[in-house]
């Protein structure tokens, strides 16, 4: 491919002012080819402010979203903005960015710390400025008792809190994070919420992508359903869960003992149907899932069986978009 | 003064030492870093084992003009005869007003001794065992009709450099062969060692292995995404990462050579303890291979960004290099196709320092080559002389920077060269890395 000489900007974040009066993230009829794949068709969105959810199968075009904004790949047509910038001509709005990565791969063989430290002096810190900030960035996420420790060291879910500590280094206006919550263990996942929404409340743009519709709910309101590079929904996930309720909703329990289980559901007016699946699964149907979901845990604890496992089998982002899409997926 | 130094200090010391040191952290984790400077290190001092053995081994000395016999066998050798003016072929004629010589004596008596020779005096050698000055006539002393007797002419051809020796009839005849050669292969074993191993193989290998994935590995680990979401250009991550490669290979050259100049100069031929001389010719050989392992490295992991198979691009470049190495090595200096390279002007470096730091160097060649003017007649009626052992590969690896200028000024415009070559890789791929998709 030929190199795109266009690219001219500098990294001077001195210079750099962000354009006034423009959301933080501006998508105008963007659209992103790989060869004749279609990973991004004429998405328009302008974003500014709180915790966005962006949600979306494997697939539907949020990881080309998030390259698009992160000046990795470039626009096949149509414009981006960051701050009012390019991102793929101009690298300086990341000066206000932070971006969590979805690969896994990390430079393992380095600290928590001394990770961290490096990038910050990519924003232009001095190197005590830079540890600092890495000592502080590092105990927002609750890592500051491993600082020190070689990354390769870490599980899962710390590795992820490294990728946030140190895309929060900046003190960004603007945090990306793809996928954060994969792979994290429930402990990792608690504390990786609580940063997003704590950062919400902060008054920054968050922009968080999942394809688990539960994950998102517990961390905003406010979410973009993508499907095949297109924007399906864009709004509070309260409405788009009352159009759903309307729909029929299984929920799987493992449990020693479905009969007795069972009985726990009968009384439940949200409960709409009950159907022994095998010897020890209990499966529930319901139009009112979260409410559901909310009383499950009592129930199970008072039922006082040993439940090894909770499953929606209609994925609840898929019967979403079953929805929207009118069943055709 | 120390706090402005400071402030200047830490403005530096950001982004650009921030990439640099991490990616020397990078290099110093990887056993791959340490296999290669290992395996370099060990082929280069395995070339050094037959050095010091060649330097610890008597070259044999020869008789080149055969005055150590006895022909008559009357217990003189005819180099002595001939100096005390009596037949060295009758048995009858012997100089019995002295004791007879050992005949090892006679058989490095007349050693090269050329060092008068200056640029526009071609008046060199001194007759030493006498056995031009004790010729019986005029003519005999003056065989090469330049009415000097007994000397030898050496002209030089400004034109085309060839330089031709015209010596009278037995001056000069017999070099000591362990002094000359032991000189000539210390010298031809630097260069070959500096030019070929340290300039070309260590210049080039280094970088295939440590510059080609210094952007590419990254790319594909996908940590590359750490760095290009911060603030800082594209091009400002290839150079820093190359300050970073630099900051491994250019400490790993310099060490070698010094360690390298240090052995060969105390193994080295010599009157003194330390062969000092060398030291310029060791600092040039550092200073190209710096440079050209620099350039390679830019070029290298420009490939590494515009394919994923880059090292294969590499390769093959390294095999052009390949051919222009021994282009600008067996030619002596003589080819331009050398200057479309980068090796030709890492060569040229050594070539200015050994003409600064060696002057005598061509003597040298030229007077090994000649041999003491012992050789025998071709077919075309040339002479064809058979040259003191270490002359052919000293001029083997010996060659002119021939850029029709001074030597230090061809030291000056070779490093420009090749400092304009990084700079222009380094250009070419960031733009390429500018306009590269990073998935």
């Amino acid at each position: 491919m030929m190199p795109d000489m266009t690219q001219h900007g500098k990294a001077e974040t001195k210079d750099w002012k962000p354009v006034a009066n423009t959301p933080v993230i501006m998508f105008d009829r963007v659209s992103k080819t790989y060869g004749r794949i279609n990973a991004l068709g004429g998405v328009s969105l302008g974003i500014s402010g709180g915790v966005t959810g962006i949600l979306g199968m494997n697939g539907a075009g949020k990881s080309t979203m998030f390259k698009l904004m992160m000046g990795k790949v470039k626009a096949s047509s149509g414009a981006i903005r960051l701050f009012g910038t390019d991102p793929w001509k101009n690298p300086a709005p990341y000066s206000r960015v932070g971006f969590v990565p979805e690969h896994e791969k990390l430079h393992d063989w380095m600290t928590a710390f001394d990770f961290v430290t490096t990038f910050a002096r990519l924003h232009g810190m001095t190197r005590d400025e830079a540890a600092g900030e890495a000592a502080r960035v590092l105990s927002f996420v609750s890592l500051e008792d491993v600082m020190p420790k070689r990354i390769g060291q870490f599980s899962k879910g710390m590795r992820q809190r490294v990728k946030i500590a140190h895309a929060l280094v900046n003190d960004p206006e603007l945090i990306i994070l793809d996928e954060p919550l994969q792979g994290c263990d429930p402990l990792a996942r608690t504390t990786i919420m609580n940063v997003i929404k704590q950062l919400g409340a902060m008054g920054r743009t968050v922009l968080v992508s999942s394809h688990i519709l539960h994950e998102i709910e517990r961390i905003t309101e406010q979410i973009v359903i993508l499907h095949r590079g297109r924007v399906l929904a864009l709004g509070n996930s309260h409405a788009i869960r009352e159009m759903l309720d309307q729909h029929p909703h299984k929920i799987v329990i493992d449990c020693e003992n479905p009969r007795e289980l069972a009985k726990n559901f009968v009384d439940l007016e949200e409960v709409t149907g009950i159907t022994f699946k095998t010897t020890n699964k209990l499966q529930i149907e319901t139009k009112h899932l979260g409410e559901v979901h909310k009383k499950l845990p009592e129930i199970i604890v008072n039922s006082k069986q040993l439940v090894t496992g909770i499953d929606n089998p209609d994925d609840d982002l898929q019967s979403i978009l079953m929805y929207l899409t009118g069943g055709s997926l | 003064m120390s706090n402005r130094m400071d402030t200047i200090w830490s403005k530096l010391d950001r982004k650009s030492t921030a990439i640099a040191e991490f990616t020397m952290r990078q290099y110093r984790t990887r056993i791959s870093t340490w296999a290669v400077l290992g395996a370099a290190s060990v082929a280069i001092f395995l070339m050094l084992l037959f050095y010091i053995e060649a330097m610890n081994t008597e070259i044999e000395a020869i008789d080149n003009d055969g005055d150590s016999f006895d022909t008559d066998g009357d217990g003189y050798p005819d180099g002595q005869e001939r100096l005390e003016g009596t037949n060295p072929e009758s048995d009858q004629s012997f100089p019995d007003w002295v004791e007879p010589d050992p005949p090892e004596k006679w058989i490095n008596e007349d050693d090269i001794d050329w060092d008068t020779l200056s640029d526009g005096e071609n008046y060199v050698g001194q007759d030493d065992d006498g056995d031009c000055e004790n010729l019986d006539t005029g003519s005999q002393r003056d065989t090469n009709d330049n009415n000097r007797e007994c000397d030898v002419v050496v002209t030089i051809d400004e034109l085309n450099g060839t330089i031709n020796i015209d010596a009278d009839s037995n001056v000069d005849e017999d070099p000591d062969e362990d002094k000359y050669g032991k000189e000539a292969g210390h010298r031809a074993f630097i260069l070959g060692i500096g030019k070929f191993g340290i300039v070309y193989l260590l210049g080039i290998f280094l970088p295939l292995f440590l510059a080609t994935g210094l952007i590419r590995e990254e790319m594909n680990d996908g940590t590359i995404h750490y760095m290009l979401a911060k603030p800082i250009a594209r091009g400002e991550v290839l150079l820093y990462r190359m300050l970073g490669y630099i900051g491994i290979t250019w400490p790993f050259i310099i060490g070698l050579c010094i360690t390298m100049a240090l052995i060969t100069g105390f193994t080295g031929p010599g009157d003194g303890v330390f062969r000092w001389g060398d030291i310029g010719v060791w600092m040039t050989i550092a200073w190209a291979a710096m440079l050209v392992s620099l350039v390679y490295g830019t070029i290298f992991c420009g490939f590494g960004i515009i394919w994923k198979n880059g090292v294969i691009l590499a390769i093959l470049f390294a095999a052009w290099e390949l051919g222009m190495a021994f282009v600008a090595i067996l030619s002596g200096g003589d080819s331009s196709i050398r200057y479309f390279s980068v090796i030709g002007w890492g060569m040229i470096i050594v070539d200015s320092g050994v003409a600064v730091c060696w002057p005598d160097n061509w003597q040298l060649i030229q007077s090994g080559l000649w041999g003491g003017g012992q050789g025998e007649e071709n077919w075309l009626g040339e002479m064809d002389y058979k040259p003191l052992p270490g002359a052919v590969p000293l001029d083997t690896f010996s060659a002119d920077s021939n850029l029709g200028v001074s030597s230090w000024l061809a030291f000056v415009i070779s490093s420009l060269v090749l400092v304009f070559q990084g700079v222009l890789s380094w250009f070419i791929g960031q733009s390429i890395f500018k306009g590269k998709e990073v998935d």
